[in-house]
């Protein structure tokens, strides 16, 4: 069990290769390799979580090896309740993926089925990196695979979609890396030794200068926001969205947008929590018009995939106000909703593909009274419809709701009126789900192609399915997942009361010497 | 001025042992050609067999500290380093004329195996030139043997149009160097840097202009040959008018060398010797030349880049792309510490790979399509899968993505430059890398993304030759990139100049 | 005896014509000639400097940079050469091929 994280990570990634040496036409073989890997992966995750001891919120099954030593680097992995939940969340995701592959990808199907699993091992090297080298080495490396799954399986835009996605990213990232060398140095004097792994610099980082902490956290949190992303760094997300094939924009939307989510909880936060409360404000304040904008985007819409996508803008921009919020509450509601919005947002891109497969369109104004012909498809679109609005009994609800409750009181925030004011897009979003549901399923089937489409068959049941079983259970009986992050959430937070809080936003901003606060 | 004795100088040929091979090599080389004037491949291997005997015995002198020749030259860790890269980098070019088509199908093309040798005879010296005699010599070595290189395959008209304007720009380059090298000598009375560097410390130089005049012009020579902007005019139109193995040749060997003999030469002479304040060097008063170096290599950074993003032929994308690894490199100049110094040989280090083997698949597609345009690579991803990817790691790697070697010299580079507090100057360079990317992964739009226009193309044949190299240049920048300890323990220990410390 | 001065000054104005031959002429020929005006300035300001400081190394790099210029001044005309038989024209402006 102590080398499960590296199993983990390397099984997908080492297990990749022979996909190259098999027979081209030996589709099958292909395909079910892949997803015989994807399983044991899962499988291996789910052990994870019952070997997990929920109880404590310290890195678990830590494995640590001299990596580099001459800047004192680790391979240093380790898991705590919160990367714990996204390590499930992508072994669950990329079976999914796989298997909701198997008829759209037609063409370079060795390559494809190679770089997901490449993806997959790399993911969870994000979420378990301990040492900033690695963790930047993973997060760095996951936009090959990215660029080659839109660029090369993607639709008529696609070069333009990968190429924006690409740059974009990669911009955040080289500050980011910026950042990283820079607070090693600054750690330096502190620590004794250049060393970037997180558990040994978080504590130091509170001695830097914090003119200087604010300069770093703005270099690693503009990394994190354009992957988020949050508004106005969003805009690479509709085109890669729209681009991506089917898988692609499934895992774009459930786990690459998290890596952003997940570097704020972890690194923004847990390096420079009083840059962080400093700087809510102005975050605040660009998750709430972000949360706004997605929502009325979504509503205009004429493509489906784009409406879904705007949607994440807005639900992300939630799930932002529940991190900056510092409360207990609203920081275990982002992370539960970190998965709702994985599942639902999936599950939702998983239908627009199966539509466009079958009418191969997206556009919203070609479809109506699918549900004539497709009564089970609509019923469960209907299903991860509410969901995603948050509807009582199903996942989405709880996660919105710890977060607003969190957030409503929240000290850091300062006023409730973020909260008020990002509570509307849950109305938003019953607005643009359900308007789309009405427009796609209800009334008269007006096309005649439409009268001839088939219901949701077993293999797409099969992608659906899973997620829909978790939408539920974390609908009904949320514990199960919430119980894991508990600890972690509270150690994240640092003990921050709301009097440490209060503290921290009357530090004076000025330079003045180290000292311990 | 050391006393000329025989006996001394006998000494000094103990130090002189490999660029003594390298000589006999060349000679040897020469008289195989005439001898056997086809067999085109026995020159090379000969030629291979020298560099390798040569590349040995540089070896053995690492760790010597040594001045030969009453000062002309000398023999230190950093000059061994760059001896061995040298080797390395010309055994393979080497082996790309062997399997490059147009050079193949040029007349007497065995010339250019011992051309090529000559050629890193030359940087030989010019990585341990102590003294300004010496350098210029050492310098219009390379020049001289590369000017004939590029125009070498005479029939072709763009290559002698290539020719020209490199003599043209190399010469006047190199007499604008000269003329600032002779002021510094009316100034100080010695051709040895370290001479100079004694002489400077003492007299009150702050701000005189005819220092910073010859600065200024010295530069022109070395920035000629690293092509540094603005002096880089010559380069896109050489880099795309020579055969592809002399470009990799001057896009490696020959910057290298560019970069041994000006970091020596400013390191050495304008900076006060054996002082150190809080472990950094101390700059001479009053010569400011980091900051001059400051502006070139940002200049070489945006007009490189830049320019390089609206290229369509990959050989002049790679030589505007050249001039932005340059001044990248150069970056490791402007804080003048011995962190900026270890980071630029490690970044050396990663461009010798990286580039080599972006050429070498230039020189294969151009071998099967004729072409070296952007447009005709169209679809290779499909033609040619193992190669194309292979141009990928080598395309990564150029634009610093982490898992490669160009990543770790990038590390460095930024950690010594936050070190020396010049962050303003990381971030130019960090977004300049975004931008660089952009064209890199044009390459590979070009080869995955698009599809040939032909629908069935048949799949080109590699020998299995041509794999082995591409492998045995994408190996180190894929291990490089991920355990990077042995080749930052090499620079640090390479990074020691007679003199300093 | 002179003073080293006046070398100087000769050896800039030559060193100057020689750079903007370099720079406005346009036949490859007087380009080159230009050059070795410029090579031939460095001389005599390396020999002026030389004599006035009593150091031998100077006039020694004389030699040598007439050496490397009779080389270079040889590679470059065999290339003037071999572009005449390719274009039949040494006016580098119609030395067009590849954009400067």
């Amino acid at each position: 069990m102590a080398n499960i994280l590296s199993i983990l990570i390397f099984l997908p990634i080492l297990f990749s290769i022979p996909i190259l040496f098999f027979k081209k036409d030996n589709v099958k073989l292909i395909k079910g390799y892949a997803l015989g890997i994807s399983l044991i992966t899962f499988v291996l995750s789910v052990a994870l979580y019952f070997s997990f001891n929920a109880g404590s919120g310290e890195y678990q099954f830590v494995q640590k090896m001299p990596w580099v030593k001459i800047i004192n680097s680790y391979y240093y992995l380790g898991v705590d309740g919160i990367s714990l939940l996204l390590i499930l969340l992508t072994t669950l995701i990329f079976p999914i993926s796989i298997i909701a592959s198997f008829n759209p990808i037609k063409i370079r199907i060795k390559e494809y089925y190679f770089l997901l699993l490449l993806l997959e091992g790399a993911l969870i090297g994000v979420f378990t990196s301990l040492d900033l080298v690695l963790f930047y080495v993973f997060w760095e490396f996951i936009l090959i695979p990215m660029y080659f799954l839109i660029g090369i399986w993607g639709g008529e835009e696609r070069i333009y979609a990968t190429v924006k996605f690409f740059l974009y990213t990669m911009f955040g990232s080289v500050l980011l890396l910026i950042g990283i060398i820079w607070t090693g140095l600054l750690v330096q004097p502190f620590a004794g030794v250049f060393t970037l792994d997180i558990v040994q610099i978080a504590t130091f980082t509170t001695y830097i200068p914090l003119d200087k902490q604010i300069i770093l956290f703005c270099l690693f949190t503009l990394g994190f926001l354009i992957k988020v992303p949050l508004f106005p760094f969003h805009t690479w997300l509709p085109d890669a969205h729209v681009q991506a094939p089917t898988a692609g924009s499934v895992i774009l939307a459930a786990l690459l947008l998290k890596m952003g989510t997940y570097g704020l909880i972890r690194f923004s936060l847990g390096l420079f929590p009083v840059a962080f409360i400093k700087l809510t404000p102005v975050i605040a304040v660009l998750a709430v018009i972000g949360i706004i904008y997605g929502a009325l985007l979504s509503i205009v819409q004429k493509d489906m995939k784009k409406l879904v996508a705007y949607s994440s803008v807005s639900h992300m921009g939630f799930i932002v106000i529940g991190i900056f919020a510092l409360t207990n509450e609203s920081m275990q509601g982002s992370v539960i909703q970190m998965i709702n919005h994985g599942l639902s947002t999936g599950a939702l891109f998983l239908f627009v593909g199966m539509i466009y497969e079958r009418r191969h369109t997206k556009l919203i104004a070609e479809f109506g009274g699918l549900r004539k012909v497709m009564p089970v498809f609509a019923a469960l679109f209907l299903v991860v419809s509410l969901s995603s609005i948050g509807l009582p009994g199903l996942n989405g609800f709880i996660g919105e709701f710890l977060i607003l409750l969190g957030a409503f009181n929240s000290v850091n925030l300062g006023t409730g009126w973020y909260t008020i004011v990002s509570a509307t897009a849950v109305i938003f979003s019953a607005v643009y789900l359900l308007w789309l549901y009405q427009r796609v399923m209800l009334g008269p089937i007006e096309k005649e192609e439409n009268k001839v489409l088939k219901d949701i068959t077993k293999a797409e049941l099969a992608t659906i399915i899973p997620l829909l079983i978790f939408i539920v259970w974390i609908g009904v009986y949320p514990n199960t997942f919430l119980r894991v992050s508990e600890m972690s959430v509270k150690k994240v937070l640092l003990n921050l009361d709301n009097t440490k809080i209060q503290m921290m936003k009357s530090i004076e901003t000025k330079p003045k010497e180290p000292e311990k606060n | 001025m050391q006393e000329l004795t025989l006996k001394q100088t006998l000494n000094s040929l103990s130090g002189f042992i490999p660029e003594t091979v390298l000589i006999a090599t060349v000679i040897v080389c020469l008289f195989l050609d005439l001898i056997l004037r086809k067999k085109s491949v026995i020159v090379a291997v000969a030629g291979i067999v020298g560099l390798l005997v040569s590349g040995y015995f540089a070896y053995l002198q690492f760790g010597m500290r040594e001045v030969i020749f009453t000062g002309m030259a000398v023999v230190d860790p950093f000059a061994v380093f760059f001896k061995i890269l040298f080797v390395v980098s010309t055994i393979f070019v080497i082996i790309f004329t062997i399997s490059s088509k147009e050079i193949q199908e040029s007349t007497h093309h065995n010339e250019h195996v011992y051309l090529m040798v000559a050629m890193a005879l030359g940087a030989f010296l010019m990585a341990s030139a102590s003294n300004m005699i010496m350098m210029y010599l050492s310098l219009e070595t390379v020049s001289i043997s590369s000017y004939i290189l590029s125009g070498y395959t005479k029939r072709i008209k763009r290559s002698s149009e290539a020719a020209m304007k490199y003599v043209i720009y190399g010469a006047a380059s190199s007499g604008i160097m000269i003329y600032g090298m002779s002021l510094i000598y009316g100034f100080t009375g010695s051709m040895n840097i370290y001479e100079i560097s004694a002489i400077l410390a003492k007299s009150a130089v702050t701000g005189n202009p005819v220092i910073v005049m010859s600065i200024i012009m010295i530069l022109a020579g070395f920035g000629y040959k690293i092509s540094s902007v603005p002096f880089h005019f010559w380069t896109p139109d050489v880099y795309e008018g020579a055969p592809v193995p002399v470009t990799a040749f001057l896009a490696v060997t020959s910057s290298a060398a560019g970069f041994a003999v000006m970091i020596r030469f400013f390191a050495v002479t304008f900076l006060q010797n054996n002082i150190l304040l809080n472990g950094k060097l101390q700059i001479i008063p009053g010569i400011n030349w980091t900051e001059i170096i400051v502006v070139l290599s940002v200049a070489s950074m945006i007009i490189g880049n830049f320019t390089a993003v609206w290229q369509q032929s990959v050989k002049r994308m790679l030589a505007y792309s050249s001039i932005a690894q340059g001044g990248y490199i150069m970056l490791g100049m402007t804080m003048a510490t011995q962190q900026g110094l270890t980071a630029m040989l490690v970044y050396l280090m990663g461009y010798l790979f990286m580039t080599l083997g972006a050429f070498y698949v230039v020189i294969l597609v151009a071998n099967k399509v004729d072409s070296d345009e952007l447009v005709d690579m169209r679809g290779f991803g499909y033609k040619s899968p193992v190669i194309a990817v292979f141009m990928a790691v080598f395309m990564f790697s150029l634009a610093g993505i982490p898992s490669t070697v160009g990543f770790v010299g990038k590390f460095y580079l930024f950690s010594a430059l936050i070190e020396s507090n010049m962050v303003w100057l990381a971030l130019v360079a960090v977004l300049n890398s975004v931008v660089s990317l952009f064209f890199y992964i044009k390459v590979l739009k070009y080869m995955f993304l698009m599809k040939p226009e032909e629908e069935l193309t048949p799949k080109y044949q590699y020998g299995i030759g041509n794999y082995a190299v591409l492998l045995l240049l994408a190996l180190p920048v894929m291990f490089f990139g991920l355990y990077f300890a042995p080749l930052v323990k090499i620079a640090e220990y390479s990074a020691i100049l007679i003199g300093l410390k | 005896m002179l003073e080293l001065n006046y070398f100087l000054v000769l050896s800039a104005l030559l060193f100057s014509i020689g750079v903007v031959g370099v720079l406005v002429r346009r036949n490859a020929m007087i380009i080159f000639m230009c050059i070795e005006l410029m090579l031939n300035a460095i001389n005599i300001s390396l020999v002026a400097f030389s004599s006035f400081l009593g150091n031998d190394s100077g006039q020694i790099f004389v030699f040598f940079v007439l050496t490397v210029a009779a080389a270079e001044a040889a590679v470059g005309l065999a290339i003037v050469i071999s572009l005449f038989r390719n274009k039949e024209s040494l006016d580098i402006d119609k030395i067009n091929i590849l954009k400067w």
